[in-house]
C-alpha cells in the first residue's frame, strides 16, 4: 500500500510549491543586493534553510494520517491559543505589532500557525456534528471557534493575519453545508463591517469632505440610539415573525442583524485598530494623501510593477529595488521585485504556478475520502488563496495594505512552514484518498 | 463554483497587470527614472560689483559651507541628540534648530539647511567625526564679502536668504528656497543680472540619497552671474563721505551730461558684512531699532523742505517769465507783513534794497516772497516746480524712491482739504511751507540748469560685464527724463546769479576752493521740529563750462543747529578734491581750513 501512496502523490502541486520556492529564494537574494552587486542581507541563506526544514516538516505531515491530527486537534488549537495569549504579553514588536516570540536567534510567529491550529480543530468541529441538523448553532459555535484566535491577533495588533480568518471561516463553512444564507450573512455583515470601520478615514483622507451621515454613524454619542433603534426593529420583528410565521419577518431580522452586527462591530474595530492601520487599510484608493508615509509603499511598488514591462528589467536589475525604493521588498513586496525583474511573462508565470496550486487544491478537497479531509483541505486552500490575492493585489495597488505575506515566496520562517504544512496536509490527503 | 472565482480573480489580476507593465509601461519606466533621479543644483556664482575704474572689485564672493542634514538617515532616537550636538558646534540656539529641522521633516531624504556661512574648521571637524553627526552634509555657498564699506553700502545694499514673502511673489522668476537674494541697493535692483542661473546635476540615487555610480549622470552648467560696473567713484565716494563726516545727511555727486551718480553719501550707514556673520538677525534688529535709521538711503529716500536753494526755481520762473525787471528794488526791512501774519527775513535788520542779483546772493527772503506772490503767484510757481521735476521721482535706479512733495493749491484742497492762502505762497516763494524734496531730486534740478534744461536719468548702473573675459555686455547710454520748455538764455542768467551766490553772497566766506569755479545756493531750512534744520549746499562747477566738463555737488546735513552751515563747507572740501584730484586730506590741507584741522 505503502508504494501505491507514494504513487499517488500529487506531482504537478508539489512541483509548482517547489519551483515556487527556489524562484522565492532568487527573489529574496536579489532584495537584498544592491545595484553595484553587495549582499547586503544573508536573508536569502536563512531562507534556503527555512526551505529545506520546512519541506522536513511538510514529509513530516505527508506520511502522518491527517485523520489522526483531527483527533488531537482540539488540544492544538488550545495550545495555539495559550501561545497567542503568552504572545501578546511576552511577545517582540515587530512592524507595529507584538506577533513574535524569539527563540535564540530567531523569531516565530505563533500567529501564522494558529491559522493551521484553526482549520485542523474547525474541520474536527464541524465532522464530528451531523449537517443539518441545528444550522444556527453549528454556525455559531464555528464562528466562535475562529474568532477567538482572530481577536487574539487582532489584539496584537495584526489585521492582516487576523483578517485570513474570515475566508477560512466562510469556505469551510460552505464546504461543510452550512447553509448559504448563513455564509452569505457572515460575508455581508464582515463586508459592511470593514466598510464602516474605515468610513470616517475614508472622509477624512480620501473623499475631504464632511458628511452629516458619516459623523453619526462615527459618532460614539449617537451609537447607542441607532443601536437601540435597530435592536427595537429586530425585536419587532421576531415577534412579528413567531406570531404570524411569515417569510418577510425572517429576511427583516436577516438584514438588520446585518446592519446591527456590523454597526456595533465597527467601534470594537475601530478601538482596537490603530489609527495608521486604519488609514493603511484605505490607503491604496489614493497613495497620494500620504505619499511619504502609508502611500509610499503603494507609489513604489505600483511603480516598479508597472515599470517592468513585457520582459523585465532582468534578474538583480530592477531599479526601484535596488536603489531601495521599494521598502519590505524580500517580505510583503517581493511580487513587486519579481514583476520588475521578471515583467508581465514571469508574473503570470507566478500567477499559473499559484493557480496551479489552487486548483489541485480544489480537486483534492473534491476527491477527498472524508469529510474531515475535504473541511482541512477547503481550509487550507481558502488560506493560501487569499494570501495570493490580497498581497499581489497589494503590490498592484488595488488592495489594501495588509502586511499578508505571499505564500512559498516571502522571506520568513512562520509563514513559509504554515504554508508547507498546508501543502503537506493536502498531499496527505491526497495520497489517502483511496485508503478506507 | 469556487474554481469559477478564483480563476475569475487571476485573469482579472492578470489583465489589470497587463494594462499596468504593458499598457502603461512606458510611463511607469519614466516615473521609475524621476523617482530615483536627484538634482542636485550646482550654485552659481553671483557676480562682482566695481566702480567705475573697474580696476578693484567693491563686492567680491568668498567660498563658505552650509551645514545640511538628510533627516530620514538620521535614526530617530538620536535626532534629538544630534539636533543638540548641532546646536553646541555651530553656536546656534536649539530652538532654531529645532525650527529648521521640525518633526514633519523627520521622514525627508532630501537635505534640509541648517546653517550657512559655517567656517572651515567646523565642517573639518564634522568630516572628522562623522559618525557622530549621521545624515549631516554640506555644501558650498559661497557668501559675499563687501570689500568697500562705509557709505557705499547704501548704493551696493546686501544679499540675504530668500523670504517666504519673497519667494511667494519671485517664484516664476525662478528663484527658490534657500535662494540668496539682494535685500538693497544696487544687488536688490540687479539682482536678475548678478545672481546668474543655478546649474543642475542630475544623478540616480538610491532611496537615501546615496549615489549610484552606475546611474545616468548629466550636468547643465550654472550661468555665472554678470559683473556689475557702477558710476560711482570709490574716491569721490570717499572722499564726500569724509567731507561730510559723521553728521547725518546726505551727498550726491553727478556729472549732469549723463546723469551718471560718481557718489551717493548718506550718513549713517551700515556694515553689510556683519550680517553673514550674524546667523541670528541681532545686528540687524539693532540697526533697525537705531533712531537715526542706518537703513534710509537719505540721498533718495528721504525728503526735506528745499528751504533757500527753492529760489533757483523762483529765480528761473522770474526770468523766464519776464515777471519782472531784475533791477527793480524790494526794501526789506527784516520782516513784512501779510494781513495779520508777521514775516521775517533770516537776517534780522534786514538786507536793505535788493534786486534780484542780490536777493539771490544774500537770499533775501522778504524779495522772493513778495516778488512770488505779487509777479508770480502760485500757479506759475507750482508750474515750474513741475518743470524742474519736483514731486516726481528721478526714476534713478534703486529701489525705494520716494517722490516728495510739490504744492499748489488743488494739491492742498487735496490733501488737507484746506484752501491756498497768500500765506502758502510766501513759504512756497523761500522753500519752506508744504514742499519737500531729495537730495537727489534737488541734484537733478541743478543738473537740468547746467544742461539748459534738459535732464537725465541719475543712474547708478554703467555697465555690465562678462565674469570671465570680462567684456561689455551691455552699457547704460544716457536717457533724457525731460526737457523743459524754459529759454536758453534764462539758465545763462541763472549761472550767473549762482556764480554770484559764491562771488558775493552768502557762501563767499564758506567756498574758498581755487581748484574750480563754483556755482550754488545755500539753504537752511526750518524741519518744522524745535532744534532741527536742514543745511542744503545745491553747487556745481566749473560755472561757466559745458556741461560736459561740469560736476553737480548736493549736499544735505540734518542740522542740529542753525549757525554751522555744514552743507557749503562740505560742498568746499568735495569741490577741491574733484577738481584739484586730492583725496579728503589733501584738500583740507590745500583749503587750510582750520574747523577741520581741529578735529583731526
Amino acid at each position: 500500500m505503502r508504494s501505491r501512496s507514494l504513487f499517488g502523490f500529487d506531482i504537478s502541486l508539489m512541483l509548482s510549491t517547489l519551483v515556487l520556492m527556489v524562484i522565492g529564494v532568487l527573489f529574496i537574494y536579489s532584495s537584498g543586493v544592491t545595484s553595484s552587486g553587495v549582499a547586503l542581507s544573508n536573508e536569502y541563506l536563512k531562507q534556503i534553510i527555512w526551505v529545506a526544514l520546512g519541506l522536513a516538516i511538510m514529509v513530516a505531515f505527508v506520511l502522518t494520517n491527517y485523520y489522526r491530527i483531527g483527533e488531537f486537534s482540539i488540544y492544538i488549537y488550545l495550545a495555539f491559543l495559550c501561545l497567542l495569549v503568552f504572545t501578546l504579553f511576552f511577545g517582540k514588536v515587530v512592524n507595529g505589532a507584538r506577533s513574535w516570540i524569539p527563540i535564540f536567534a530567531f523569531g516565530f510567529q505563533p500567529s501564522e500557525f494558529a491559522k493551521v491550529a484553526t482549520i485542523l480543530y474547525l474541520a474536527h468541529y464541524f465532522e464530528g456534528i451531523r449537517p443539518g441538523t441545528n444550522d444556527i448553532q453549528r454556525f455559531s459555535v464555528a464562528f466562535f471557534i475562529v474568532l477567538v484566535p482572530m481577536i487574539l491577533i487582532l489584539l496584537q495588533p495584526d489585521m492582516g493575519t487576523a483578517l485570513v480568518f474570515i475566508p477560512i471561516f466562510l469556505i469551510m463553512s460552505y464546504i461543510a453545508g452550512i447553509k448559504s444564507r448563513y455564509v452569505a450573512f457572515s460575508f455581508l455583515a464582515g463586508a459592511l463591517l470593514i466598510f464602516l470601520s474605515v468610513l470616517p478615514a475614508w472622509e477624512e483622507y480620501i473623499a475631504g469632505t464632511e458628511s452629516i451621515v458619516v459623523d453619526i454613524l462615527s459618532s460614539p454619542s449617537y451609537s447607542s440610539y441607532i443601536l437601540g433603534m435597530l435592536g427595537v426593529i429586530i425585536g419587532l420583528s421576531s415577534i412579528g415573525y413567531y406570531m404570524w410565521r411569515r417569510k418577510y419577518f425572517y429576511w427583516l431580522i436577516y438584514s438588520f442583524a446585518i446592519v446591527l452586527g456590523s454597526y456595533g462591530g465597527s467601534f470594537v474595530f475601530r478601538a482596537l485598530l490603530k489609527d495608521y492601520q486604519i488609514k493603511r487599510l484605505i490607503v491604496f484608493l489614493k497613495p497620494g494623501i500620504d505619499p511619504q508615509g502609508a502611500g509610499w509603499n503603494v507609489i513604489q511598488s505600483v511603480t516598479a510593477v508597472g515599470s517592468g514591462g513585457l520582459l523585465g528589467k532582468g534578474w538583480l536589475n530592477g531599479t526601484q529595488s535596488h536603489y531601495r525604493y521599494l521598502p519590505q521588498q524580500s517580505t510583503d513586496f517581493i511580487f513587486s521585485i519579481i514583476a520588475e525583474e521578471w515583467g508581465f511573462i514571469g508574473s503570470v508565470f507566478i500567477f499559473v504556478l499559484f493557480m496551479v496550486i489552487i486548483f489541485r487544491g480544489l480537486v483534492i478537497v473534491m476527491s477527498a475520502r472524508d469529510d474531515y479531509a475535504s473541511y482541512v483541505a477547503g481550509g487550507v486552500v481558502g488560506m493560501i488563496a487569499f494570501h495570493i490575492f490580497i498581497n499581489i493585489g497589494m503590490a498592484m495597488g488595488i488592495m489594501p495594505i495588509t502586511g499578508i505575506p505571499l505564500f512559498f515566496l516571502s522571506y520568513g520562517g512562520s509563514s513559509l512552514w504554515t504554508a508547507l504544512i498546508g501543502i503537506g496536509l493536502l498531499l496527505s490527503i491526497h495520497i489517502r484518498r483511496y485508503r478506507y | 463554483m469556487l474554481m469559477i472565482i478564483i480563476a475569475a480573480v487571476f485573469s482579472t489580476y492578470a489583465v489589470y497587470l497587463f494594462s499596468l507593465q504593458i499598457i502603461k509601461g512606458l510611463e511607469y519606466q519614466d516615473r521609475a527614472r524621476l523617482v530615483s533621479q536627484r538634482i542636485v543644483p550646482v550654485p552659481s556664482q553671483r557676480g562682482e560689483i566695481y566702480d567705475r575704474n573697474a580696476d578693484v572689485p567693491l563686492v567680491i564672493n568668498i567660498d563658505s559651507y552650509a551645514i545640511d542634514v538628510i533627516p530620514a538617515e538620521v535614526p530617530r532616537e538620536k535626532i534629538d541628540t544630534l539636533k543638540t550636538e548641532l546646536a553646541k558646534i555651530l553656536k546656534m540656539p536649539l530652538d532654531e534648530i529645532q525650527q529648521r529641522l521640525s518633526f514633519d521633516k523627520y521622514h525627508l531624504y532630501q537635505s534640509v539647511e541648517i546653517a550657512h556661512k559655517v567656517p572651515d574648521d567646523i565642517i573639518f571637524y564634522i568630516a572628522e567625526h562623522l559618525d557622530e553627526y549621521p545624515g549631516v552634509t554640506w555644501h558650498k555657498k559661497p557668501i559675499r564679502s563687501y570689500l568697500e564699506t562705509g557709505s557705499i553700502a547704501h548704493v551696493i545694499g546686501y544679499v540675504n536668504d530668500i523670504t517666504t514673502e519673497e519667494l511667494q511673489v519671485l517664484y516664476n522668476k525662478g528663484y527658490k528656497p534657500g535662494d540668496v537674494i539682494g535685500k538693497r541697493g544696487v544687488e536688490k535692483k540687479y539682482d536678475m543680472v548678478l545672481r546668474g542661473k543655478d546649474g543642475a546635476r542630475y544623478r540616480t540615487v538610491d532611496v537615501r540619497g546615496r549615489g549610484i555610480e552606475s546611474g545616468a549622470q548629466s550636468t547643465i552648467e550654472p550661468e555665472l552671474g554678470m559683473d556689475v560696473v557702477l558710476t560711482i567713484d570709490r574716491n569721490v565716494q570717499r572722499l564726500a563721505e569724509q567731507a561730510l563726516g559723521d553728521r547725518i545727511g546726505s551727498v550726491v555727486v553727478l556729472k549732469p551730461d549723463t546723469g551718471e551718480i560718481l557718489a551717493l553719501v548718506s550718513y549713517p550707514w551700515y556694515d553689510p558684512n556683519l550680517f553673514y556673520q550674524d546667523r541670528q538677525g541681532l545686528e540687524f534688529a539693532r540697526l533697525s531699532l537705531d533712531p537715526s535709521y542706518p537703513f534710509l538711503n537719505r540721498a533718495i529716500q528721504s525728503s526735506y523742505p528745499p528751504a533757500s536753494t527753492f529760489k533757483l526755481i523762483m529765480t528761473t520762473a522770474l526770468i523766464d517769465e519776464k515777471a519782472l525787471d531784475p533791477e527793480m528794488i524790494v526794501e526789506c526791512n527784516g520782516f513784512h507783513w501779510l494781513g495779520d501774519r508777521k514775516f521775517d527775513c533770516w537776517l534780522e535788520n534786514g538786507h536793505g534794497e535788493v534786486n534780484l542779483f542780490s536777493a539771490l546772493a544774500q537770499s533775501c527772503n522778504i524779495y522772493f516772497q513778495t516778488v512770488g506772490l505779487e509777479y508770480l503767484g502760485i500757479d506759475i510757481i507750482s508750474d515750474y516746480m513741475h518743470q524742474f521735476g519736483l514731486g516726481e521721482k528721478t526714476g534713478v535706479d534703486l529701489a525705494g524712491e520716494v517722490t516728495g512733495i510739490a504744492p499748489s493749491p488743488i494739491w492742498k484742497e487735496k490733501a488737507k482739504n484746506q484752501n491756498w492762502v497768500g500765506g502758502d505762497t510766501y513759504n512756497t516763494a523761500i522753500g519752506q511751507g508744504f514742499t519737500v524734496v531729495t537730495p537727489i531730486q534737488l541734484a537733478n534740478v541743478v543738473a537740468m540748469i547746467v544742461n539748459d534744461g534738459v535732464a537725465y536719468y541719475p543712474h547708478i548702473l554703467k555697465e555690465i560685464r562678462d565674469p570671465v573675459s570680462g567684456e561689455i555686455v551691455d552699457s547704460i547710454e544716457p536717457r533724457v527724463l525731460r526737457t523743459s520748455t524754459i529759454q536758453k538764455s534764462t539758465f545763462n542768467d541763472l549761472k550767473a546769479l549762482m556764480r554770484g551766490v559764491i562771488t558775493d553772497g552768502t557762501a563767499k566766506v564758506v567756498i574758498t576752493t581755487d581748484a574750480v569755479e563754483v556755482a550754488g545756493k545755500t539753504g537752511t531750512g526750518e524741519v518744522g521740529l524745535e532744534e532741527h534744520w536742514d543745511s542744503w549746499f545745491a553747487a556745481y562747477g566749473p560755472y561757466d563750462a559745458p556741461a560736459e566738463k561740469a560736476i553737480v555737488v548736493v549736499v544735505l546735513v540734518e542740522a542740529v543747529n542753525e549757525w554751522e552751515w555744514w552743507a557749503p563747507k562740505a560742498a568746499n572740501v568735495i569741490f577741491q578734491g574733484l577738481f584739484a584730484g586730492q583725496d579728503y586730506e589733501e584738500a583740507v590741507d590745500t583749503l587750510n581750513l582750520w574747523y577741520l584741522r581741529n578735529q583731526r
